[in-house]
């Protein structure tokens, strides 16, 4: 295994069995057995190792479901609902560590530590954002267009703290959830009475000159 | 994918098109005493409404939509209008993204469904009420998979009890009046949230059927059944309504009916668990025989409660005050603590309904097309509905067991009218 894994893989094992951080680094590299320059050659510190942590997770996520059969036929829609759906599946392996380090912080946080969620999602959403306004189901509106990644990963972060304060039986609500609100993004993103209000006040109100 | 767009997805919509739906109503009376004072011709004001109101019930689903249809078969309760108007709420519904129909079968398989099946419909090719309908190959036959939306049952609870108020009131009934429905309508609804229970008892229904001429059921395959998803075979038919409203001729309609009589007379009289929801949809056709669909919702009877409720079918009771009497008081329609006048009057409307409804029974072959016959039980609806005595007795007298009863024959009957069938009606022994 390499280091880079060793360390992300102790680091998580450590954060389950304590619910903190360990205190120092020196601490942390004993039970590895290797030195602190090690460490610190692979990262600057621990929210950087718990980032990448996450950023792994959301990717293979991300390839499990892009490698699948029907995925080329998914539409936009498609692929961000089934993204999720296994998102939430998959994080059942992990959800006490999701509950500890991401469900503490709320959906809003943007901890350094969580980054990676951040970077891991916004480079799976580039490609299905594009997916989606090439078949017309995303319409692009200007510089608003630049704050759809944001609005999908605002969106993620929603589902996933529902998902952790979820009780109902095997998370069906969160099912609904993922459900109706992925129908209510993608009816505002799609084309819109507004689009075409905006449209005739700009034929209305601004002559060339 | 555009079947989601007219979800109403939040509990806030759902009010919001509700309260649309009070304010369309109020309209459509100023409409109507505009027009009466300008001394024109008044429309059927109750139609009008009806459409309306059934406009806003199709765009929900769940709860909202079975309400409807429950209110809708028993033509006691609303005018005929709505009843009419409701009767169509059976096949709309918005179908599931695909994502989370797979998500499903993983949850309940363990993998996808083109890994189970050979192949499978991504879109839904029906909507129910609590799930839906895909089509899908499998060891060369056809299936149909029925796959429930998740979260149903809390669903179905939270949007009863945000939409029964305003359903009362927009359809003028209190809650007093129904009570009993609507708790039975709630057991019943979480019943038909489990799968499991609807094949055990389409399987006890078919094997105590199955000898009945005309009458086919549907092959469940157990190994791609659980309490989330149904796998049996696809049947090509056409609706029991279409048959209906089609050009069949009068021996086939009359092949039909028996087979819907004979359905009925066996699963009432001798099993007493029937097939509790008789609307159209339930029912396809193909070259003169009926399947039946769907056995989500059933019920059974107790021997006693079955005495007693069909001691009505015996023609000599009218003629025999005391043994009427004897009958009514068994059921808890006639209580002892009832005045002499109350007492007259319920008899009074009792043996009128008892003429009309155990009519069928009486005869050796009974013409469901005579259009009188369904005619006036919609008028003696009415005629209770409107009056003040027998109002307030609805849904305080008599065993809840009887709504099903009724639900069962109300349905019945009006399908075979629909066929305009001739029958050759069976008594219970």
């Amino acid at each position: 295994m390499e280091l880079r894994d060793q360390i992300m893989g102790a680091y998580a094992d450590h954060l389950r069995e304590h619910g903190a951080p360990p205190a120092t680094v020196f601490k942390f590299v004993q039970g590895l057995s290797i030195d602190e320059r090690s460490f610190f050659s692979e990262f600057p510190n621990f929210d950087a190792v718990e980032s990448a942590l996450w950023k792994g997770m959301v990717q293979r996520v991300a390839q499990a479901v892009s490698g699948g059969d029907e995925w080329i036929g998914f539409s936009a829609r498609q692929r961000v609902l089934t993204f999720l759906f296994a998102f939430c599946e998959e994080s059942l392996a992990w959800r006490s560590l999701l509950l500890l380090r991401v469900g503490k912080c709320g959906p809003l946080s943007r901890a350094a530590h969580v980054k990676g969620l951040e970077t891991g999602f916004k480079e799976f959403m580039g490609p299905v954002i594009e997916h989606g306004m090439a078949s017309g189901e995303i319409v692009g509106r200007g510089p608003l267009t630049n704050t759809y990644p944001e609005v999908f990963y605002l969106h993620f972060r929603a589902v996933i703290d529902f998902h952790l304060k979820d009780d109902s039986a095997g998370y069906e609500r969160t099912d609904a959830l993922i459900e109706k609100s992925v129908a209510l993004a993608f009816d505002l993103l799609g084309k819109q009475a507004v689009d075409s209000a905006f449209d005739l006040a700009k034929f209305v109100f601004v002559r060339p000159t | 994918m555009t079947g989601q767009d007219t979800i109403r997805s939040t509990p806030v919509t759902r009010m919001a098109s509700l309260a649309g739906t009070g304010a369309k109503v109020g309209i459509n009376y100023l409409k109507h005493y505009g027009r009466r004072a300008l001394g024109q011709e008044s429309t059927s004001l109750d139609e009008e409404n009806a459409q309306t109101i059934f406009k806003t019930f199709s765009e929900l689903k769940g709860g909202p939509l079975k309400l409807a249809q429950m209110l809708s078969i028993d033509q006691n309760l609303l005018p005929t209008a709505y009843a009419k108007q409701f009767a169509q709420a059976q096949y709309s519904a918005p179908p599931l993204s695909y994502p989370l129909v797979a998500k499903t079968f993983r949850r309940e398989f363990g993998s996808n469904p083109l890994t189970i099946f050979d192949e499978f419909t991504r879109e839904a090719i029906h909507g129910a009420s609590i799930g839906q309908v895909h089509r899908a190959q499998k060891w060369g036959k056809t299936l149909a998979v029925k796959v429930q939306y998740p979260g149903v049952a809390e669903s179905l609870r939270s949007d009863l009890r945000i939409v029964k108020p305003f359903a009362l009131q927009v359809l003028g009934l209190r809650e007093s009046d129904i009570a009993a429905y609507i708790s039975e309508i709630e057991t019943k609804l979480l019943e038909e949230t489990n799968y499991l229970l609807e094949r055990t008892r389409a399987e006890q229904i078919a094997s105590a059927c199955g000898d009945i001429p005309n009458i086919r059921f549907v092959n469940y395959y157990p190994e791609i059944c659980s309490g989330k998803i149904l796998t049996m075979d696809w049947i090509e038919g056409i609706t029991l309504d279409q048959f209906a409203d089609g050009n069949a001729d009068q021996e086939a309609r009359d092949q039909v009916g028996q087979a819907l009589w004979d359905f009925y007379d066996r699963q009432v009289h001798t099993m007493r668990l029937f097939h509790a929801d008789p609307h159209p949809g339930n029912f396809l056709v193909r070259k003169g025989e009926v399947w039946v669909l769907d056995f989500g919702c059933t019920k059974e009877i107790t021997a006693d409660f079955h005495s007693k409720q069909f001691r009505f079918v015996d023609p000599g009771l009218l003629e025999d005050e005391q043994a009427l009497i004897e009958a009514l008081e068994a059921l808890d329609v006639l209580l002892s603590t009832d005045s002499a006048s109350d007492r007259a009057q319920i008899m009074a409307s009792c043996r009128q309904w008892l003429g009309l409804l155990a009519a069928p029974f009486h005869a050796e072959i009974f013409d469901f097309g005579d259009e009188n016959f369904l005619r006036e039980i919609y008028e003696l609806g009415e005629e209770n509905r409107r009056d003040k005595l027998m109002r307030n007795l609805r849904g305080r007298r008599g065993s809840p067991d009887t709504i099903y009863v009724n639900r069962a024959f109300f349905g019945l009957y009006s399908l075979l009218s629909r066929l305009r069938a001739r029958v050759k009606t069976t008594k219970p022994s």
